[in-house]
């Protein structure tokens, strides 16, 4: 039988809140979801100028994946190689994908049109922490735990990968949900085993 | 187990020819491809110029006897990849382990494009055999049919590098004694799905392009195939006539910077060349000839030409981009740029960079902009970098 794996932490970032391993750290219920975004990237205090450039998109997923990693990570502990990514949602890039079809009616932007994927908030995660390990993102109706656990196990268990961050992150115009979850093969005093029934609770924070 | 992987045939479809003779007196005669669409129904047509294959769909279907609706980019494949097959001429072809890795990044888009007009205006209207066979994987299993290649097949899409990979992966799979031999390269059709996309970029020229150049403003689409025969060592042997050349070199490296651009200092091409030419065991002054990736692009072409200097200063071989010929035929460009490498080799070519005026001022070289004819060249570099940064360098050397 294969070992379990754990999941080391969660951020899960919906209605306003912003939630780590279930406790809520920061709470903006007044802006709209630009501004909400900028709000938590001031929050945390963090520095990364590319932060600017990125879609809604992107912005959701790497900033709970900032939140996710903080604390929680060890950077040199892993090669690039051994951290990998799945993501899914239900809305694709269509968010950005809006802006890209209107500023195309005067002038196609390519600063949008470089974001009209994804997967692009995959790249933007592994460009931060210089991940180079396997990553998919899947367009799901809903959040399928037991979809993202096949696909995280097989990875983990087959040696594929150590580490693995999954989860779901979506945004179209002010609907927004992101949730991760940093999953390993080791066990820590905080850690919960990975299953459908942890993943969906924690889905379900709010 | 690491026997060398040998060059056996060449094969390519291009603006400046539709086989490999028509190309070498192209590049003689400095008759560059790009013009005015005439065949691609855009709304771009008379404003930007592109490197059109000169022969309609329905003269490519009339040459290659495939099915009237067969998209472009299959027919492309099938006329260079026929060509290099013909050429390799190996015995018992049948009994041995013969593989197609193929390379495209539109697939079926032509198609799809001409589907959407329909739909589009009525959810019931549109025909579907003409999303039948829209991704990338269809054009190689038509084409592999056509050549009776059963053993092995596969597609390779990683943008600009794409049929670069798809020879990397190839010389792989004969090393590993997977494959006795492999038919390799790639392939793309102009669709407005890329014009319109690299419009939005906003790196193409409206003029024809002028890689290298202080003064170029972007590239030229083009559209292709070309592909290389790749043989293992016992194969190789059994041939009536020898070989082009070894690939002895290749490596695929990544910038992981941008979405589409590559990093200023081009940390993914000079990685890509430094592990070429250590695959090889070769110094950079052993290379005698490079065949640019060159887009024409500000970003491409200082990139790149910052990643050469790293590692050649001082001694700069002969290089050039045959792009200034052909456009940037994208998924193609990896393997029709190879078979130009190989053609080199065995002619002692070094193709001019057309069009070229001003020497880009952050760079102590230049392009050669003659036809050289009659030079031996030992080893010869092929770069083919892609969007995301994945950078592709192969290194041909005389067998």
């Amino acid at each position: 039988m294969l070992a379990e794996n754990h999941i080391i932490s969660s951020c899960v970032i919906e209605g306003g809140d912003v939630f780590k391993n279930g406790r809520l750290l920061f709470q903006n219920k007044s802006a709209d979801l630009t501004g909400f975004l900028l709000s938590i990237y001031q929050h945390f205090q963090l520095n990364y100028p590319k932060y600017y450039k990125m879609d809604n998109l992107s912005k959701l997923g790497w900033l709970a994946s900032e939140v996710l990693l903080m604390d929680n990570y060890q950077k040199d502990q892993y090669q690039p190689e051994e951290v990998g990514i799945v993501l899914a949602n239900r809305n694709s890039s269509l968010d950005n994908d809006i802006k890209y079809f209107e500023s195309a009616k005067e002038i196609a932007s390519p600063s949008l049109f470089v974001y009209t994927l994804p997967n692009i908030v995959i790249g933007e995660i592994c460009i931060r922490n210089n991940f180079k390990g396997e990553h998919g993102f899947y367009i799901q109706e809903t959040f399928d735990a037991d979809f993202v656990i096949v696909q995280v196990n097989y990875l983990l268990d087959n040696n594929i990968l150590k580490a693995c961050i999954c989860g779901w992150v979506d945004v179209l115009d002010q609907y927004y949900k992101a949730a991760l979850f940093l999953v390993e093969k080791r066990q820590t005093d905080s850690s919960v085993p990975f299953s459908a029934k942890n993943i969906n609770n924690i889905f379900e924070t709010n | 187990m690491s026997s060398s992987v040998h060059i056996a045939g060449v094969g390519v479809i291009s603006a400046i020819g539709k086989n490999v003779t028509e190309h070498l007196s192209s590049f003689e005669n400095g008759k560059a491809g790009m013009g005015e669409i005439t065949l691609l129904d855009t709304i771009h047509k008379g404003k930007l110029p592109v490197a059109e294959v000169k022969l309609s769909n329905g003269e490519l279907i009339a040459i290659t006897g495939l099915p009237p609706q067969t998209s472009r980019t299959a027919l492309l494949s099938l006329v260079a990849a026929r060509e290099a097959l013909q050429d390799a001429a190996i015995p018992n072809f049948e009994s041995l382990r013969t593989g197609f890795v193929s390379a495209n990044t539109v697939g079926g888009m032509d198609k799809s494009e001409d589907f959407f007009v329909d739909f589009l205006a009525n959810n019931n209207r549109g025909k579907l055999r003409n999303v039948f066979d829209h991704e990338c994987g269809s054009k190689t299993e038509i084409v592999a049919d056509q050549l009776g290649i059963t053993d092995y097949m596969t597609t390779i899409s990683t943008a600009c590098s794409s049929s670069a990979n798809a020879i990397f992966y190839a010389a792989r799979l004969i090393k590993n004694d997977l494959l006795d031999v492999v038919i390799a390269g790639g392939t793309d059709a102009l669709t407005k799905f890329t014009l319109n996309g690299f419009n939005t970029l906003m790196i193409l020229d409206k003029e024809f392009c002028k890689p290298f150049d202080e003064h170029r403003e972007g590239l030229n689409l083009g559209e292709g195939s070309g592909y290389l025969v790749l043989v293992s060592e016992k194969v190789a042997r059994t041939l009536s006539k020898p070989v082009y050349c070894k690939l002895s070199g290749y490596n695929n490296s990544n910038d992981a910077y941008h979405q589409t651009a590559s990093s200023p200092d081009g940390t993914g091409s000079y990685l890509a060349m430094k592990g070429a030419l250590d695959k090889s065991g070769l110094k950079p002054s052993d290379i005698d000839y490079i065949n640019l990736h060159g887009t024409g692009t500000p970003n491409n072409d200082s990139a790149e030409g910052a990643a050469v200097k790293r590692l050649f200063d001082p001694h700069y071989p002969p290089m050039s981009s045959t792009k200034s010929y052909t456009g940037h035929t994208l998924g193609a460009s990896g393997s029709i740029e190879a078979v130009f490498s190989v053609l080199a080799i065995k002619n002692g070519i070094i193709y001019p960079n057309l069009r070229f005026e001003t020497q880009m001022s952050e760079l102590p070289f230049k392009p050669e902009t003659k036809f050289i004819k009659g030079r031996q060249l030992n080893h010869v570099m092929s770069n083919s970098f892609g969007f995301g940064g994945n950078c592709t360098s192969l290194i041909f050397s005389r067998a």
